[in-house]
């Protein structure tokens, strides 16, 4: 056929075809040409703020969490599609966690309730009208007045709060506030030691020395970016600065993420804890290491009972060390002592908390680095005990009107929450999702996510904090709950009239010679009004040495159990957002599913591996849970972490792996708290499953990948030292790579690679680094990078351009003591192994020194990965945008979260990291418009934008004044595998790790 | 303040397209179309004349494209924009009359016309209008839009394929890098 003169080659034939309509289209449709037919519909009035193609960034608030993080939402063409710190916030100084960049997932979320609903006789769930909501729940008010009407909220320091409380007074009924991972112990021991339930806030960022008892303040505790920003500025090592590095000690029976950033673990047996607190204060008093104020007089019968030499025994620590950790506490002059999380959660927690306050009170950090005055607003969140009150009043039938807002407690507490439900007359709930709480319901009246609505909050005292609708309702049946409550309550108005209001109060005391309209604007403009609150001196309390912090032994079973809070799912409420599904838990770099952390010594004992079943069987519940084997626990201690095991919930979270909280009582503890350690037996079950690990697969390296220095070879490097560059061309290879070098430099001379061009490039401290991962979802919200799922992660087919490598440290007998985490992106090598293996030039060298991937080019070899060392590229193994596809990853309307500026890649394309390459170019467009070159610091890519450490540092290797021209000359730098003359722009900073 | 100065401009722009009206000599006459069918390009919800409007009553583009040398989108005029002027504009012919009640009717029912899109790149592609406007001024919309002004439907002039987008950065020694234009 090919050889008569008629015949036509394949060449040809798609040229001719390539004229015809249907040739036309099917070439369009492989992405080649525009759609055939797009709609453009202008507005009938332009937004005023807006303008196409550019992003507006309004200043809100976070509400992910109590702590109150200030927001910069961006909105693009009127949809938020991603959030960063706020810079004028001084709680977050302008960075955010994880959870609060995985908020457009929930505004997005395609599990939303869209609009009021009542509970229908079949048992299901019937669309109503607003005004038929309204008026329902009217009828129901009057009926229930006097029959116990309660409104039940999660820690909202706020307006709203406020409102309800109104409107409870009015009506006779009781606002009840619930936490899952409630602060009871921490009020009950700060009221122990100085008579104050306040929690204070706490200045890390000026401490020398820093002591957790089991807080998790880079996770989980009270306001971690917070702390997470202070710490890193006392932690990190810093050779110019006197006494850098304040040491960090971390007490606790297992290693959370703030544990594996300690210099130091100590494994104290649980509960333990006070004690322990109690006899380094006993050393610092009577060695008289500090000057210890005159009132601790009254101590002497309290620490005279807890010497080293007799808690030994109770903690199973050495005396030496107990006596140590005292001297270099006190030695430190400026030792800040924390106790929370885990030590706050057992049965004797307030006494822990009351004995480490005292080790504060007698080192002088009191008043200096706690400080009471500036205190967090989670102190106002109702008590568990309160809360176990109502439990118990809803079973008995005393509750014949429930409202629950922001709150999910048939998930938290699944059975005794649960069953009283179904004794309340009628339920209504204002959730957005229809969670376990709204399950149960009555009556659905669906509130607006916090980014499209109105609201205040005050994290900590001088703070008021503003949170303004950055986008029209997604649903517009879903209403704001203020708007609800005052209709209900008969008051005219809108919820923003309301708060307006009452920010007329604020005014008259910050607003000096401003309008109100002025006033206003400023806040909303700034996130709201910054002020200082006065500090106030504590004393020690009377009831201060009569403090008893020893341990009850647990009951119920053999073994003690800890349930702890997940670092990014929470107490489940992260569980519905695929970003935070997907996101590898820091420590055990398990996504998409719960453990129970076991000690290899005990999984060698019952005959264990990771991923077989161990039943684990409480007093008041059981789970099933697979096993993750692990050093960083203690071998007599099982731990289980919260978030998963959703009965509704939506997709992502429902029947996903199981509940911890079944484990625990709903009984309040002594101190009016819950406690989340008990006794239970452990069975294996036999049953084994895969789970989901990045640890050690075949995207992380163990070699040359991470560097440490001890802090005294650290503190000894000279400017001119380099221990680290050693490795960069081995003699061998020498010739040839001077060899590839001149070639290179010919090319270097050609086109567009003449001149004088930037070379971008990153410098990552691993001294700030925590691991903590909240650059992990920065690049997923950034870039657009799929979620895959769990079958596929699996495969190992996950997207994170970016990821943590954590590396365990381990002393000289082999136990963790913390770990090194390095964030791992494309390295843009300036001899990338990557580029010349690519047969079309999808993958090339930019001029500006990027490794560039061109997905239009693209036809999936995937020779690029395989050459590449880091094994930082990505392969769509299938097309995640597609419209009802197996492996949809932005079902409608979460597709709506997707940046604009970036191109969603389909299946058979090669991905990764290009240093958020289209914020480069947004950089340099706008520079150009002003006749200007791009400034430093200028461009920020996603990741550096969000670390709450400030670990990573974005800008022009070639520019001698750059910030990160200076870090890569640090001594401390070196290149991963720079041996194999890859030439990486990104330089790490060798973590320095101070116990030597 | 701009909404006033916006109003101004508007009014004064709508006494000179009055004026317009008695030809003025030198000024290019939009002609008469009556066979619109003939008309090259795509018909549109409203036979909206960018040759009337552009090339005779010479209304700068960013007059209605108001973003295009500070955004990358030069921005498609709201209906607003349009009524600005039709408030008191309504036609001085028949044909002419029936075009600018629709603009009014859609005012009226709050329901904006949907456009048939011309120019369109391909999702993986970036064109930031206002560098192009930057460096090339801006007058410079004709370079690739063709002489809207003497169009009384507009079609598409260039192809928009990559080729083309090189010829063009090749002539005037820009960038020729992939990830100027794809990311």
């Amino acid at each position: 056929m090919t050889d008569g003169p008629n015949s036509i080659d394949r060449r040809r034939f798609l040229k001719v075809l390539g004229v015809t309509g249907a040739g036309a289209a099917a070439i369009s449709a492989c992405g080649i040409g525009p759609e055939p037919t797009e709609k453009l519909i202008p507005y009938l009035i332009p937004p005023e703020d807006q303008i196409p193609g550019t992003a507006t960034y309004y200043a809100s608030t976070c509400r992910e969490c109590a702590a109150g993080c200030g927001i910069h939402v961006r909105v693009r063409e009127g949809r938020a599609v991603k959030i960063e710190g706020n810079p004028e916030s001084p709680i977050n100084s302008g960075r955010l966690c994880a959870r609060g960049q995985a908020a457009p997932q929930g505004v997005y979320n395609p599990d939303r309730v869209t609009g009021p609903m009542v509970r229908n006789t079949a048992g299901g769930f019937d669309s109503i009208t607003w005004d038929d909501a309204i008026s329902r729940v009217q009828g129901k008010l009057t009926a229930a007045r006097g029959h116990g009407i309660v409104f039940l909220t999660g820690a909202d320091a706020s307006s709203f709060g406020d409102l309800v409380d109104d409107w409870m007074r009015q009506v006779g009924g009781r606002r009840v506030s619930y936490e899952a991972f409630g602060f009871d112990a921490l009020r009950a021991g700060n009221r122990l030691a100085f008579g104050t339930a306040a929690v204070p806030s706490y200045d890390f960022a000026n401490a020398k020395y820093v002591l957790s008892f089991g807080a998790d303040f880079l996770d989980t505790w009270l306001s971690p970016v917070s702390f997470q920003n202070g710490f890193s500025r006392a932690h990190a090592f810093d050779g110019s600065r006197d006494g850098s590095m304040a040491k960090f000690v971390f007490v606790g029976p297992r290693m959370s993420l703030t544990g594996m950033n300690a210099d130091e673990w100590v494994a104290a047996l649980p509960g333990t804890e006070g004690v322990l607190a109690l006899a380094m204060a006993q050393v610092i008093v009577s060695r008289r290491l500090a000057a210890v104020p005159t009132d601790a007089g009254r101590l002497a019968a309290l620490l005279a009972d807890h010497t080293p030499a007799k808690v030994a025994a109770i903690t199973g620590l050495d005396e030496k060390l107990i006596v140590r950790l005292a001297t270099e506490f006190a030695a430190a002059k400026g030792g800040l002592a924390v106790a929370g999380g885990m030590a706050a959660q057992y049965a004797n927690g307030a006494d822990i908390v009351a004995a480490v306050n005292i080790l504060n009170y007698v080192a002088g950090a009191v008043g200096k680095l706690v400080k009471f005055g500036p205190d967090l607003a989670v102190g106002e969140t109702g008590t568990f005990s309160d809360f176990a009150r109502l439990t118990a009043d809803m079973a008995g039938g005393r509750v014949a009107l429930l409202f629950v807002h922001g709150t999910n407690p048939a998930h938290s507490l699944p059975g005794a929450f649960t069953q009283g439900l179904a004794k309340v007359g009628y339920k209504v709930s204002f959730a957005s999702f229809m969670d376990e709480t709204a399950a149960a319901a009555d009556l659905i009246l669906p509130d607006l996510h916090p980014l499209e609505q109105w609201n205040d909050s005050r994290p900590r005292a001088g703070i008021y904090a503003l949170q303004q609708p950055t986008m029209q309702p997604v649903f517009p049946e879903t209403r704001q709950s203020g708007d609800v409550v005052l209709k209900i309550m008969g008051r005219p108005g809108t919820y923003r009239d309301h708060l307006q209001g009452r920010w007329r109060e604020l005014q008259r005391r910050f607003g000096a010679g401003k309008s109100f309209e002025q006033f206003w604007m400023d806040a909303l403009q700034h996130g709201g009004v910054y002020g200082d609150a006065p500090a106030r001196p504590v004393r020690l309390a009377e009831g201060a040495s009569r403090i008893a912090p020893a341990p009850a032994a647990p009951t119920g079973g053999d073994q003690t159990v800890v349930v702890f809070p997940h670092p990014v799912l929470h107490d489940g409420r992260g569980a519905n957002k695929p970003w935070l599904q997907e996101l590898p838990d820091p420590v055990s770099k398990i996504a998409w599913h719960g453990w129970v952390e076991v000690h290899p010594e005990t999984a060698k004992r019952w005959d264990l591996a990771t991923g077989d079943f161990l039943l684990l069987k409480s007093a008041f519940g059981a789970v099933k849970a697979p096993v993750w084997i692990t050093a960083s626990v203690r071998p007599d201690v099982l731990a289980v972490p919260t978030g998963h095991g959703h009965a509704a919930y939506g997709r992502y979270a429902k029947d996903r792996s199981f509940n911890a909280f079944e484990l625990l009582g709903a009984d309040a503890n002594a101190y009016g708290g819950r406690t989340f350690a008990v006794g239970a037996t452990a069975t294996k079950t036999g049953e084994h499953r895969k789970i989901v690990t990045t640890e050690g697969s075949a995207r992380e390296r163990g070699e040359g990948s991470v560097e440490t220095l001890t802090l005294a070879r650290a503190k000894s490097l000279g400017a001119a030292d380099h221990p680290f560059h050693h490795e960069e061309t081995p003699e061998y290879a020498k010739e040839s790579v001077e060899w590839w070098g001149e070639r290179q430099f010919e090319q270097a001379e050609l086109g567009n690679y003449a001149g004088e061009q930037p070379r971008w490039g990153l410098a990552v401290d691993l001294s700030k680094c925590t691991g903590c991962s909240a650059c992990v979802t920065a690049c997923y919200a950034e870039n657009n990078l799929a979620t895959v799922g769990e079958e596929l992660m699996m495969r190992g087919r996950e997207m994170s351009w970016l990821r943590l490598e954590r590396y365990w440290l381990t002393d000289a007998e082999g136990h963790p003591q913390g770990a090194v985490n390095s964030p791992m992106m494309c390295q843009q090598c300036g001899n990338a192994p990557c580029e010349p293996v690519c047969p079309v030039y999808a993958a090339y060298h930019t001029p500006d020194g990027l490794n560039g991937q061109v997905y239009n080019r693209c036809v999936g070899t995937r020779y690029c990965s395989n050459n590449c060392p880091y094994k930082v590229r990505y392969f769509n193994w299938y097309n995640y945008a597609e419209r009802g596809g197996e492996w949809e990853a932005w079902p409608e309307p979460l597709s709506m979260l997707l940046n604009p500026d970036v191109t969603v890649r389909e299946r058979g394309v090669m991905e990764k990291c290009t240093f958020c390459v289209q914020r480069i170019r947004g950089a340099q467009n706008k520079a150009r418009l002003e006749d200007r070159n791009v400034r430093d610091g200028e461009i920020v890519p996603a990741c550096a934008q969000s670390c709450p450490s400030e670990a990573i540092v974005f800008g022009d290797l070639h520019d001698r004044n750059s910030e990160v021209y200076k870090l890569a000359g640090n001594p401390r730098g070196y290149h991963v595998l720079a041996g194999l003359n890859t030439k990486p722009a990104v330089t790490y900073l060798a973590r320095v790790v101070s116990n030597g | 303040m701009t909404k006033t100065v916006a109003v101004w401009l508007c009014l004064a722009l709508s006494a000179a397209a009055l004026s317009a009206q008695t030809p003025t000599p030198g000024r290019y006459q939009a002609p008469v179309v009556s066979d619109t069918g003939g008309l090259k390009g795509p018909r549109q919800p409203i036979f909206f004349r960018h040759d009337i409007h552009a090339g005779q009553d010479q209304i700068p583009c960013m007059y209605c494209h108001a973003t295009v040398a500070v955004a990358s989108e030069p921005g498609i005029p709201a209906l607003q924009t349009c009524i600005g002027c039709h408030q008191l504009i309504s036609g001085s012919t028949p044909s002419h009359q029936a075009e600018i009640k629709k603009v009014r009717d859609a005012w009226r029912e709050r329901k904006a016309p949907e456009w048939t899109r011309i120019h369109a790149l391909p999702g993986f592609v970036r064109f930031p209008h206002q560098r192009h406007i930057k460096a090339l001024g801006t007058q410079a919309c004709t370079k690739c839009h063709g002489d809207v002004q003497t169009m009384p439907q507009v079609y598409q002039v260039s192809t928009l394929r990559m080729g083309w987008c090189v010829s063009c950065h090749q002539q005037n020694k820009v960038s020729r890098d992939c990830t100027v234009c794809h990311y």
